[in-house]
């Protein structure tokens, strides 16, 4: 029953994206239902196999030669990322109902979203390097295909694309190591990598290490691969809310959580992964105080957010990365769907043209509220928990400067969050009246996820019971869930996050106060302090590099010929010289 | 220099090798094309043939020369067939026309 | 001795087929190409697949030819090749050398089989059985896309063809409207 159930989470989505697309955008609400019905159906396969976790593998298909098993392991980290990926992406696909209602190309649409949800589940379920790597890529052309979906406007297409390069450069790295696992151990097994690290000469383990690094920050938009991520707002809100904040940019998390038995004893490694996060965070969080634009906002802080769970692995609190991975999921996709609500009502995604929601669209303003104490980590939202817990991680295994800049960090999250909620709902109406208070899907939808967001920390005790059982390499320390939060309430650091998140609030109160530092930090984080103009040099460079290239793809039969012949002599070359 | 049975066959092989590839290079009209293919097929035929005789295996090398004569038979029906259309079409058979997959 | 002069004979008639002007003395010469290895195949012990080369590739591929050439008709195509003549020539020596460097000077050890092979209709229809399979597969399928290929001519035209074709049809209608009409008045 186990193996079949694991492998309809990942075949579900895929079926489903099949019918989709063999339908074609005839009959929209056909579309709908099948699409809805495909995504909740692998939701709740993926939650009924969540109590049968286990460290086996499950499913094993022999394939010979360098790509060894395909195997499906259903232990915890993999079922909860299936788990999220699934029900967040049918809660997506439920708000796409009326998010997408004149759009054309639904099948198209449909069958990305349902492809990737699939993918996804493949990433974290697969037990071989290669594997994961294969599911990595998929996610990764999928998101691709998502955020230039309306590719009709330059724009999006151009954050597409960028999005694409990106990740794919971190790619480079996962292939890298999977390879080099291969050569050294004979098979690309994730387990054998968990259980023999020890066997490989510290240079190579350092190489697949910081290799997997790269992959993770590329994935995982962190410093100095971030500026993907604001450029992939063009996408439809709903694929934003799945793709970029509830599903892909975890993998980068989930990759680095996965490994961590492994590269914990690299020197070097831990702090590097815990810096990435911390500048990312601090870079995201300024960012997003001066950023204008509602997706945008929620984009940086995105990137914040995945620093802090990137903190957490560093500083080997596991159990705290994924309690946040999961809490960020729910009160991301929220805080974005809510956002979807506001930018089809209004028609607008500039801050400067909201405001005054507060009493014209009230169900959002409650949602969004409910979001951003998530976000921000107050008491009773699954945030609060679970940022609570990564910062006590953190003081105890990690060096104390990291550990301020990250309280620094949670005060700016509150900032920017209050400086969203004033321009978006509080501020006095700058823009047109709003045409709607959230159509009936979309609010189906934020009732879940707020219900979520208020309620998941109570199955924490749970979750890590599930983690330690099934990871055995992790050596995760598990709780029951009033324990953790007795030990929550009564840790000082506690208390001192709370202070700060208050002085974040009481910063944007007296904001006048403040007015000529920010006029004059402005600029700076609007440009992306300098990362842009990097970025746009090695796309220029590789764009040319192609241009170039292209003289050879001529298109004639005779010259193609030629090439055939050519690549003969290389062969033939290759074989005289062992001859 | 003696040359055994089947280095023979492999100077027909070689050298009818490269006549159908230097044919593919510098033939322009699409018939001439599918002619050049046919000479290096004969070819590919002999060294079939050639290789099964001195294994002691010519029934085997036979069978499969069968499966390359219906193969490239039907590869010539298709390409004339293709230079008929092409012929309606663009009212050429010069190669250099169909060159839509330009980079 | 004649088997190499035959083979000397072979190549010589190849580069007559790609140096003909005409298309059809092109494919004259590659039937006699053809003739030729089927002779060179029987001499080598492969007698079925001689006779068959024979009918087909010197047979059923030629007459193929000839209809086409017909249906295309023979114009000459005037410009140069593009990869350049000696650049297409130097290659093709190239390449016959390194070839020739690889395989020819190693002494081919006959490993003559202890096991007398079994005779053909064996090894053709039992061992090699999968290989019928996929010969009936190719023709099927290259049946279909003929069938594809030549029903295109009924489908309708795209491009500038289709502009005056429907132009065309619709200066037709409009005749034959305004001859109905004309017709219902004066029967009227």
């Amino acid at each position: 029953m186990l193996p079949i159930l694991t492998l309809l989470i990942i075949a579900l989505p895929w079926i489903g994206a099949a019918c989709v697309w063999l339908i074609g955008d005839s009959r929209p609400r056909l579309l709908h239902t099948l699409a809805t019905a495909f995504s909740v159906l692998s939701g709740l396969v993926a939650l009924s196999v969540l109590p049968f976790a286990t460290s086996e593998a499950v499913l094993r298909v022999s394939l010979g030669g360098i790509f060894g098993d395909f195997a499906l392991v259903p232990d915890g980290l993999g079922v909860f990322i299936s788990v999220i990926a699934t029900v967040v992406g049918s809660i997506a696909v439920i708000f796409a109902i009326d998010y997408m209602k004149h759009a054309h190309q639904l099948a198209r649409f449909y069958a990305l979203i349902l492809f990737f949800i699939g993918a996804m589940a493949g990433l974290a379920l697969s037990s071989s390097l290669l594997f994961t790597f294969f599911f990595w890529e998929i996610t990764a052309v999928c998101s691709y295909a998502l955020i230039s979906f309306h590719n009709d406007d330059p724009n999006a297409v151009a954050g597409g694309i960028k999005a694409l390069i990106f990740t794919q450069v971190g790619g480079v790295g996962l292939l890298a190591g999977a390879l080099l696992l291969y050569a050294y151990f004979g098979n690309s097994e994730i387990n054998t990598l968990l259980t023999q690290h020890q066997n490989l000469p510290p240079q190579v383990l350092a190489a697949v290490g910081f290799g997997c690094l790269v992959a993770a920050a590329a994935k995982s938009a962190q410093a100095p691969f971030h500026s993907w991520l604001p450029d992939a707002m063009e996408a439809p809100t709903p694929v934003t809310a799945l793709i970029h904040a509830a599903t892909m940019v975890n993998a980068g998390v989930y990759l680095l959580a996965r490994f961590y038995p492994a590269f914990e004893s690299i020197p070097g490694w831990r702090v590097a992964v815990m810096t990435i996060g911390v500048l990312s965070a601090l870079l995201a969080g300024l960012m997003a105080l001066a950023a204008d634009d509602i997706k945008r906002v929620l984009a940086y802080s995105t990137i914040s957010q995945l620093g802090f769970m990137f903190y957490a692995v560093g500083s080997g609190a596991i159990f705290a990365s994924q309690f946040h991975l999961l809490s960020h999921s729910i009160f991301k996709a929220l805080l974005f769907l809510s956002a979807g609500a506001v930018i089809t009502s209004l028609d607008t995604r500039d801050l400067l043209k909201m405001g005054g929601l507060a009493k014209r669209m009230p169900f959002v303003h409650v949602m969004f509220v409910i979001g951003s104490l998530g976000l921000v980590g107050l008491p009773l939202a699954n945030g609060f928990f679970s940022k609570e817990l990564i910062l006590e991680g953190g003081l105890e295994h990690g060096p104390f400067w990291l550990y301020l800049i990250m309280l620094l960090n949670a005060g700016i999250t509150a900032l920017y969050s209050v400086r969203l909620l004033w321009m978006v709902f509080w501020d006095k109406p700058h823009g047109a009246q709003p045409a709607h208070d959230g159509m009936p899907a979309m609010r189906i939808s934020l009732v879940v996820l707020a219900i979520g967001t208020l309620t998941t920390w109570l199955l924490a005790g749970n979750f890590g019971q599930l983690l330690a059982t099934t990871l055995p390499s992790h050596h995760v320390e598990a709780e029951g869930t009033m324990t953790l939060v007795e030990e929550i309430f009564t840790a000082s650091a506690t208390w001192i996050a709370l202070g700060v998140i208050l002085l974040g609030f009481g910063i944007w109160i007296a904001r006048p106060a403040f007015a000529s530092l920010a006029r004059v930090l402005k600029p700076f984080a609007q440009s992306g302090f300098g990362f842009e103009t990097v970025n746009q040099l090695i796309v220029r460079a590789t764009k040319r590099t192609a241009a170039l290239m292209q003289v050879t793809q001529t298109g004639q039969l005779n010259w193609n010929v030629v090439g055939i012949l050519a690549g003969l002599f290389a062969v033939l070359l290759i074989l005289l010289q062992g001859k | 220099m003696s040359l055994s049975l089947f280095n023979i066959a492999l100077v027909g092989l070689i050298g009818l090798l490269g006549i159908g590839f230097y044919g593919l290079m510098a033939s322009r009209n699409l018939i001439r094309i599918i002619v050049a293919l046919q000479i290096m097929v004969k070819g590919a035929l002999l060294g079939l043939i050639a290789a099964g005789q001195v294994n002691g295996q010519v029934n085997l090398g036979q069978s499969m020369a069968l499966t390359v004569i219906v193969a490239d038979t039907i590869v010539a029906v298709m390409g004339m067939a293709l230079g008929v259309q092409i012929r309606a079409r663009l009212g050429t058979l010069d190669v250099r026309a169909l060159s839509r997959l330009r980079g | 001795m004649l088997l190499f002069s035959l083979v000397v004979v072979t190549l010589i008639c190849a580069v007559q087929a790609i140096r003909a002007k005409q298309l059809i003395t092109s494919s004259l010469w590659l039937a006699l190409v053809s003739a030729l290895c089927s002779v060179l195949l029987f001499m080598y012990g492969a007698h079925l697949v001689a006779v068959i080369e024979l009918s087909v590739g010197a047979g059923l591929v030629t007459v193929l030819f000839v209809f086409a050439i017909n249906m295309v008709g023979d114009d000459p195509i005037e410009t140069k090749p593009v990869p350049p003549r000696w650049l297409g020539m130097g290659l093709a020596l190239l390449f016959i050398f390194l070839l020739g460097w690889y395989v020819l000077p190693g002494s081919i050890v006959s490993s003559a089989s202890a096991v007398v092979e079994q005779p053909m209709s064996e090894v053709l229809w039992q061992q090699r059985g999968i290989d019928l399979v996929v010969q009936v597969v190719l023709i099927f399928s290259g049946v279909l896309g003929l069938l594809g290929l030549l029903a295109e001519v009924k489908a309708p035209l795209e491009g500038s063809v289709a502009s005056e074709v429907l132009s065309r049809r619709e200066d037709e209608m409009k005749a034959m409207e305004s001859q109905y009409l004309s017709g219902q008045e004066t029967s009227r």
